[in-house]
């Protein structure tokens, strides 16, 4: 990219630190906040997941993290394009009060407020008990999905100085 | 004979568990079996044996949309048990929050739940893609609310700024300044969402309903009030239970609710609007009859423009308040326990919440009732399947689903996700 600022990136953690698994994408933030380089935002968002729509405006690129339902393999990290697809049927929405991450991102994607590069990292958890630490297994994952955010960022921000 | 079974087994993302049964024989409508499963019943033995100050921060997991509704209703109470008077400007902070909890709620409701009814759409994310200011007006209301639950609820979801006797924290004047900006933007959102409301096509239907709402000598209603109704009744919190009655049906693990003296009622904003009209600001009352509100609308499909004139209301009520804010002398009050029991009764969203709570003397909580506005619109939510079922026989099954869920949605049953939520299975014999 040549002249004019360069957009920021945005990194967003979904998830509420006090309920055991479901606290890695906070936990991946957290040491993200350490390391990222510099034009990087790290952004908690425990609540409403709608504000998203708000908080990514302005931003090409916007990297989310989230935790995913016990399927057998906790800890398996899982990368999502959703800028350039429909989220995959499987990802339900668990909230019964408020708008859930699919439909907020289907929900921004009608409305043409889809950051251009939207990815998802999604981590399996095994555990949701209420004041419980990671589960092992997603702790051993919070290396691996650290790394991998930033090769991706890095990746990003290698492909805009060209 | 010629049977119809409209048979819903789960209506997911409504406040609780529900399904809907609609038998319908000869042309004639049958049993209608709307049960929702209420989620209160089980907070309401859980909170026997905790703390009385403890009872704030557990009634706000009741509900995501409406916590603040679940912990003024529960501090009215336990204020009034323990003999707290809290100073006018913690009153004025609390109607803040309130406000803040009806600009999202009903924001949320009318442009992603209801609107796509009128519409012709299966969601809001499909009506976005044609009507992307509307939405956006929605997202922008919701935010104006979430500013001010975070500013004096400390979180926008189970808030825990407030306690018994006031606040933990209380907001420097400071701090007020974005939240009034945003404000007054919302005001004029609020506005242009009402009249974009207005040009909906509303069905010619009625309904002779019991209305049920608080009134207070000069606020329209939400924190304080007597409990009144359409047919004359006036009392206050604490004769609530001689007057509604919850009983049992066969078909539903949830309660339902009747007025001792007239059967089914309505509680919520139509109820709200109609016995306190008088309370709104008189360019708000014009507003109304602009959009098309009759004085008393008894349409509940038009539900959805009472929604909108009062987060029109709240938005204005929001921006007074803070304009003539002045901080109290201390964040709160101390409250020591003793023995007895506490009635409170505020404006939900969605209508009348009422909590009753019985504490011993060293403040454990021995007994709690918390009667939820959904719970007690059950009864004539059923009573309105049953007329719209009756008037659409005609229709085929999918239209006659369409028009039952929107009859649902009418009375926001707390359904605060839901975009298509029923499925509907049709036996034919």
């Amino acid at each position: 990219m040549s002249g004019g600022e360069r957009p920021g990136l945005l990194v967003a953690a979904i998830g509420n630190p006090d309920r055991g698994d479901d606290g890695v994408a906070p936990t991946v933030a957290r040491r993200l906040r350490e390391s990222a380089p510099a034009g990087v935002r790290v952004l908690d968002c425990s609540a409403d997941v709608l504000e998203l729509i708000d908080e990514w405006a302005g931003y090409t690129a916007a990297i989310l993290i989230d935790a995913s339902d016990p399927a057998g393999d906790p800890g398996r990290i899982r990368r999502l394009d959703l800028a350039g697809s429909l989220l995959p049927a499987d990802f339900a929405q668990n909230s019964t009060h408020a708008f859930g991450l699919a439909e907020t991102v289907e929900l921004a994607r009608a409305l043409n407020q889809l950051p251009s590069r939207l990815v998802l990292y999604l981590i399996e958890g095994e555990r949701f008990d209420v004041g419980a630490k990671l589960s092992p297994p997603v702790a051993a994952a919070v290396d691996r999905a650290v790394e991998a955010i930033l090769a991706e960022l890095s990746n990003i921000a290698a492909e805009r100085a060209d | 004979m010629a049977t119809r079974t409209i048979n819903v087994n789960y209506i997911a993302r409504v406040e609780g568990e529900s399904s809907l049964r609609l038998d319908i024989r000869d042309g004639v409508v049958g049993n209608v079996r709307l049960s929702i499963f209420e989620p209160p019943r089980f907070f309401e033995a859980m909170l026997r044996g905790r703390r009385f100050d403890e009872v704030l921060d557990i009634v706000a997991r009741i509900c995501g949309i409406c916590p603040i509704a679940y912990q003024m209703s529960g501090v009215a109470a336990i204020e009034s048990l323990l003999g707290i008077e809290v100073e006018p400007p913690i009153h004025a902070l609390r109607r803040m929050l309130y406000c803040g909890e009806w600009i999202e709620s009903h924001s949320l409701h009318i442009a992603m739940l209801h609107a796509p009814d009128f519409l012709g759409y299966a969601d809001a994310i499909t009506m976005a893609r044609d009507h992307g200011d509307a939405v956006r007006r929605a997202l922008a209301l919701k935010k104006a609310g979430n500013e001010l639950l975070r500013l004096l609820g400390g979180r926008e979801i189970h808030p825990v700024n407030v306690r018994i006797g006031g606040f933990y924290r209380l907001p420097s004047r400071a701090e007020f300044a974005p939240v009034v900006e945003s404000l007054k933007r919302a005001r004029d959102l609020a506005i242009a969402t009402l009249r974009w409301a207005a040009t909906f096509s509303f069905p010619d239907w009625t309904r002779d309903y019991e209305f049920v709402a608080l009134r207070h000598p000069n606020e329209y209603p939400m924190n304080h009030g007597r409990i009144v109704s359409s047919a004359g009744l006036d009392i206050a919190a604490a004769e609530y239970e001689g007057e509604f009655l919850e009983h049992q049906v066969p078909y539903s693990t949830a309660l339902h609710s009747t007025h001792r003296r007239g059967g089914a009622y309505l509680v919520g904003s139509m109820a709200r609007y109609a016995l306190n009209r008088d309370r709104l600001p008189a360019e708000l009352r014009a507003l109304a009859e602009e959009a098309g509100l009759e004085p008393v609308c008894r349409n509940p499909f038009k539900s959805i423009l009472v929604r909108a004139v009062e987060v029109v209301y709240a938005c204005g009520e929001a921006l007074r308040l803070i304009a003539d804010y002045q901080p109290p002398g201390r964040p709160f009050a101390t409250a020591e326990p003793r023995a007895g029991i506490g009635y409170g009764c505020t404006e939900a969203p969605r209508g009348v919440l009422f909590h009753r709570y019985e504490i011993d003397r060293e403040g454990e909580i021995v007994d709690a009732r918390i009667v939820p506005p959904t719970s007690q619109n059950q009864g004539m939510m059923e009573e309105d399947l049953r007329q719209v079922a009756t008037a659409g026989l005609d229709l085929d099954n999918e239209h006659l689903k369409a028009h039952c869920e929107q009859s649902i949605r009418n009375h926001d049953p707390c359904i605060s996700c839901a975009a298509h939520f029923l499925t509907l299975n049709v036996n034919r014999a």
